[in-house]
């Protein structure tokens, strides 16, 4: 549809107005991270610093370098996990009629929406009884457990749009359960792999309350609870916490401008992070 | 071996680890809710429903459910609106779209623990953005504690929230809006509709269907949401920004009221799934149509 060209004009204005208001905080937190503690308080928080600094990036770094490689670790690992799992189950749940299909998808899908308070408890113990309290291992698995619901259902709404005749036909060839899988549906894979990869990632790197409960103060601390912890102190002033904050963003935000069509995949399919 | 019976096995690790760490552990949590653990060593004798009973009594309950329900209606409408609105300004064939709806869905993708520090920054009331720049462009009178201000704290999470959401909001309703029939808009356009009319009489009332998605999946995050809030106010100042999640959350980890965070959490769960079943079952009840 076309707008007449005075009402085009307003509606660029509206448009650009709106994308300063989204990137102003990025910009301030920007230029913040470049000053120094002086420059932070006697410059106006938009202006570019009048002398560059990189210290509040090395400072921040030096305190989130440890956590970063934790997040990178288990994030990649449990994205993993989670996406080989749910593009069986996808398969299984899309491709093989039995009883019950349907009420199983029911079962995951309710798991996508609860509130996680309602686990934490029983998930703090778990951990505990598990000797997995404060791990690695310990954010692999519960992030791999939670992640089943929605991978499940993206690999399977995916599997969907494939025909059934071809797998049918497979199956008048002689294939079994598992050929067809392997030969068929993972070829065509690669692009949920990638929506469900995309969202999983993201969502687990920038996930704060798992780690919180589990990973408190310790070795396994994530990326996202170190820099809570930096707003919490007073020593850490703000042009360190926006470097930290930039650091711990840093990964998502390329993810997003290389692959962020998957992302969006993921996001119409109903995947939002809680 | 059967199809059925492979089917079965295949799932069955998923179905175990599914089983336990959701469905599961709500049972454990409302048993614990039913119990009268307080104190790091656990205790499962059964005193029933007193912890309910208590929560009637406890004025930070009260603030926090007040809180969740300000988000419900006032978080999830601004979100739902300002995402249709861009939506709007950029269906009818912008230049540079890719780059606007890059731009506003970005915050969207990012952890709330970054957007919670960026908007620390914003509404720091010393030195941050929003109250320079008001001085600096002679509006020094709006100046303000913000998030240090408990009388409109809340607000300013709200407003920051807002800013978050409102590209997903954006992206769901673009896409409804580039799924109706161009043939349909032709037709009402040739009967005079034209402009924002066209919108408000033809489109909108189409993208029913995304509404109602984004309006659920809002208001069960504007009930478990608490990473936001927790680093940006961390509840304060006071109690006016608390929220269940948040009473929950100090409740059993700061002040190991076991039971009586898992009683909040029980009220919480109840709460969600009260809004997603009948949703879950209305849209499974579509799809077969």
């Amino acid at each position: 549809m076309k707008f007449p060209r005075p009402r085009r004009i307003l509606l660029y204005i509206l448009l650009i107005l709106f994308a300063f208001a989204f990137v102003l905080p990025f910009w301030t937190g920007f230029t913040t991270s470049l000053k120094t503690k002086r420059d932070v308080i006697y410059t106006t928080p938009v202006e570019p610093p009048p002398s560059l600094t990189l210290e509040p990036w090395i400072e921040a770094f030096n305190i989130m370098e440890k956590p970063l490689f934790n997040s990178l670790i288990f994030t990649s690992l449990a994205t993993i996990f989670s996406c080989i799992i749910g593009s069986i189950n996808g398969y299984v749940l899309s491709k093989i009629r039995f009883k019950g299909s349907d009420l199983v998808f029911l079962f995951f899908s309710i798991g996508i929406f609860i509130p996680y308070q309602t686990v934490l408890i029983p998930l703090v113990l778990t951990m505990s009884r598990l000797g997995l309290y404060n791990t690695i291992e310990g954010l692999i698995l519960a992030h791999t457990a939670y992640g089943i619901p929605i991978c499940t259902l993206l690999f399977r709404n995916s599997y969907k749009e494939i025909p059934d005749s071809l797998i049918m036909a497979a199956k008048t060839d002689g294939a079994g359960t598992w050929a067809i899988y392997r030969r068929i549906l993972l070829p065509l894979s690669s692009a949920p792999f990638v929506v469900a990869g995309v969202f999983q990632f993201t969502s687990i790197w920038n996930d704060f309350l798992f780690g919180l409960v589990l990973a408190r103060g310790s070795e396994a601390l994530p990326a996202s609870v170190a820099l809570a912890n930096l707003k919490g102190t007073t020593t850490a002033f703000w042009n360190v916490q926006m470097a930290g904050a930039l650091w711990y963003a840093l990964p998502v935000i390329i993810v997003y401008l290389i692959l962020g069509k998957y992302l969006i995949k993921a996001y119409m399919a109903g995947a939002v992070k809680g | 071996m059967k199809e059925s019976v492979i089917a079965i096995l295949v799932l069955l690790p998923s179905v175990l680890l599914v089983g336990y760490f959701v469905y599961a552990s709500i049972g454990w949590n409302v048993v614990v809710s039913l119990s009268n653990w307080e104190g790091l060593q656990p205790s499962y004798s059964i005193v029933g429903f007193r912890r309910y009973a208590d929560l009637l009594y406890d004025s930070v309950f009260w603030i926090s459910l007040k809180n969740n329900l300000l988000l419900i209606l006032l978080f999830v409408p601004s979100s739902i609106l300002l995402g249709l609105f861009l939506a709007i300004l950029l269906d009818v064939k912008v230049r540079a779209e890719g780059v606007f709806r890059t731009v506003y869905l970005l915050p969207f993708a990012l952890s709330f623990v970054i957007i919670a520090s960026l908007w620390a920054w914003m509404y720091d009331p010393e030195v941050g953005v929003l109250n320079i720049l008001l001085e600096n462009v002679g509006l020094g009178f709006l100046k303000s504690g913000w998030v240090t201000d408990s009388s409109i704290a809340m607000y300013c999470v709200i407003l920051a929230l807002t800013w978050q959401f409102s590209g997903y909001t954006m992206l769901v309703f673009l896409a409804g809006l580039r799924s109706i029939p161009e043939s349909q808009v032709m037709a009402a356009e040739v009967d005079g509709a034209y402009g924002f009319s066209l919108y408000r009489r033809i489109m909108i009332p189409q993208l029913k269907s995304s509404v109602l998605a984004v309006f659920v999946i809002l208001m069960v995050f504007a009930l478990k949401g608490f990473d936001f809030i927790y680093i940006l106010t961390g509840g304060g100042p006071g109690y006016s920004t608390f929220v269940l999640p948040l009473e929950m959350f100090r409740e059993t980890f700061s002040m190991t009221h076991f039971a009586y965070g898992a009683a909040i959490a029980t009220v919480l769960f109840v709460i969600v799934m009260l809004i997603v079943v009948p949703y879950l079952y209305m849209s499974s009840r579509r799809r077969e149509e």
